[in-house]
């Protein structure tokens, strides 16, 4: 092994395999510095100082990142960088640049305004999956869940709002202002697609739920006393409405707020009109779906994996089976979002997606093997 | 996390992955991500406490080295311009996010004065040394002096390093960090006692 010979409690303190012992140590570093500290006694105030030096650095400095955490972020990283890739029409909205089709698509969005308008002459309740393809961007999608179970509804801007039995939501088709604003009756989980420029806010009645890009459940049944939201990942901000339509009139105005970071809670209470803060008790709101299951693809076609997602979330998704046929997954899947699903999968296939009139749609070149 | 340190893209593997992310492989952007995901995910903890703000400043840092990729040198993945890209762009944002911004989430961002430590001490009559008593003196370090500590002993940067990161002249580096040193050492009576049953429970 090399000698060491150390002039100051510095150099101590930055050499590697000094910093391995105090920090992360085998049993052969330590022995070895145990040595070197019996052969060299008059340096053992030196050695004791930058010990306490390095391993003082790093108590004060240490973050908890998750190693789950840091995947997500770097697959997400690479989703987003196939997603920017130059010169491949790799979505469906780098096609409508192309001039023949901006102009085909002001044709459907006129006509679409025109089927709007006299829509909302009925007003009627308008279901995305059938019709989408023509409505305009501002026109209010109204979804109910009449089913028993929950219902997966995708946002124009990838985020994803699941709905419990019996709860509302209202959203505009394309999120043009400069805002995304939803409103809800009932309970939903929402997994919000991170845009800083842009809030994305849940109104119910008494509430404004306001986040940039995280997960969280807002629960506002009209038979209970109270609305509540529930915060999974990110930071979230939570008005009562009053106080939000205040803010929105003299923005310097002091109003009452409550922020939430990850586990917890915050609960209106309807009749005393009042703010509270507290943490998540049932853990199991935070999940996307009431029954999450487990998930397991052992060398399994992609595209049967699409099909179970589908049938779970009752979703569809748009991808071009031949060019994937020769692509297969290993995945287990326990709490993950569909959000993060559908992020593992095409970071293990080469692939991007994008959410667009309620479909998942999958663009990819294929897998070679 | 110690290792994987100071990466420079010269071995063979490396070369490679170089190509791949030059040939636009989103995959490779990820492999070079991960290698100090974690070092700058630490570094900005120091400018912010949102976690989300965090994530979106370091995935907005590697999408741009991304859109860039065509014109870059290698050097831009090394960890030390990484981080001091970074911290200008979590400094420019924070300004830009002042409104939104709790009380006492910047900690490294603010210029102030290096008062020395013993008027420090007196003044702040809260902060009593806990655990070990060195901790206690580096929190009672100005935030300029904490940084230089910090990208020293915790990320182990040479002093050009930090003097690139930090926009500071090399000899000011050497200067602040000889001072601050000197400084720690005044009022730091390491404790022996400690030492010496550390030394027994490491021996048995």
């Amino acid at each position: 092994m090399k000698d060491y010979r150390f002039q100051t409690v510095e150099e101590l303190a930055t050499d590697d395999m000094f910093r391995t012992w105090v920090i992360a140590p085998t049993p052969e570093i330590s022995s070895f510095w145990l040595n070197w500290l019996a052969s060299n006694p008059q340096k053992s105030a030196d050695v004791y100082a930058a010990r306490e030096l390095v391993a003082a650095v790093h108590e004060i400095y240490s973050d908890e990142l998750p190693e789950a955490m840091l995947q997500q972020e770097i697959q997400e990283i690479a989703r987003l960088a196939e997603l920017r890739k130059n010169g491949k029409p790799s979505s469906i909205l780098q096609v409508i640049n192309k001039p023949i089709w901006r102009i085909a698509a002001i044709c459907v969005l006129i006509s679409g305004l025109g089927l709007a308008f006299y829509k909302n002459q009925n007003n009627r309740a308008v279901s995305t999956s059938a019709k989408s393809d023509i409505e305009a961007n501002d026109v209010l999608i109204v979804r109910e869940n009449h089913t028993t179970h929950d219902m997966t509804v995708l946002l124009s801007d990838n985020s994803i709002a699941t709905l419990t039995a019996g709860s509302t939501i209202r959203y505009p088709k394309k999120f043009t202002n400069k805002v995304r604003k939803v409103t809800l009756t009932g309970e939903a989980f929402f997994d919000v697609a991170k845009n800083p420029e842009k809030p994305f806010l849940v109104y119910t009645d008494e509430t404004v739920t306001k986040v940039l890009g995280t997960s969280f459940r807002v629960k506002a049944l009209e038979k209970e006393n109270t609305v509540m939201v529930l915060v999974k990942t990110g930071r979230v901000s939570v008005y009562p409405k009053t106080a939000y339509e205040r803010l929105e009139t003299k923005p310097d105005h002091n109003v009452a707020v409550i922020v939430l970071s990850p586990n917890q809670q915050a609960v209106f209470n309807r009749k005393e009109n009042r703010l509270e803060k507290g943490i998540v008790i049932d853990r199991q709101l935070l999940s996307e779906l009431s029954d999450q299951k487990e998930l397991i693809f052992d060398d399994k076609p992609v595209s049967q994996v699409f099909k179970t997602l589908q049938e779970i979330y009752g979703i569809s998704i748009v991808y071009d089976a031949a060019a994937l046929t020769q692509c297969n997954i290993t995945a287990q899947f326990s709490d993950e979002n569909l959000k993060q699903r559908i992020n593992a999968i095409c970071q293990a296939i080469g692939a991007s997606y994008e959410m667009v009139d309620g479909r998942i749609v999958i663009s990819s070149s294929g897998c070679t093997q | 996390m110690e290792s994987g340190e100071n990466i420079s893209i010269v071995s063979d593997a490396n070369v490679r992955l170089w190509q791949r992310f030059k040939a636009g492989e989103s995959a490779a952007l990820g492999q070079l991500a991960q290698v100090h995901y974690r070092w700058l995910y630490n570094y900005a903890t120091k400018f912010s406490s949102d976690p989300d703000f965090i994530r979106d400043a370091i995935q907005e840092l590697y999408l741009e080295l991304w859109e860039r990729r065509d014109n870059l040198s290698e050097t831009a993945f090394v960890k030390s311009y990484l981080l001091k890209a970074l911290r200008h762009k979590l400094i420019k944002e924070s300004i830009k996010l002042k409104r939104f911004q709790e009380p006492g989430q910047a900690i490294f961002d603010s210029a102030c004065e290096d008062m020395p430590i013993e008027s420090q001490i007196i003044a702040d009559e809260n902060s009593h040394f806990q655990t070990s008593r060195i901790k206690g003196i580096i929190k009672l370090l100005s935030k300029r002096q904490q940084e230089l500590i910090y990208l020293r002993f915790y990320q182990n940067l040479d002093n050009e390093d930090i003097a690139n990161i930090m926009g500071l002249g090399r000899q000011s580096v050497a200067n602040l960090l000889h001072r601050t040193l000197k400084d720690i050492r005044q009022i730091w009576t390491p404790a022996e006692f400690m030492w010496a049953l550390l030394l027994f429970s490491l021996l048995f």
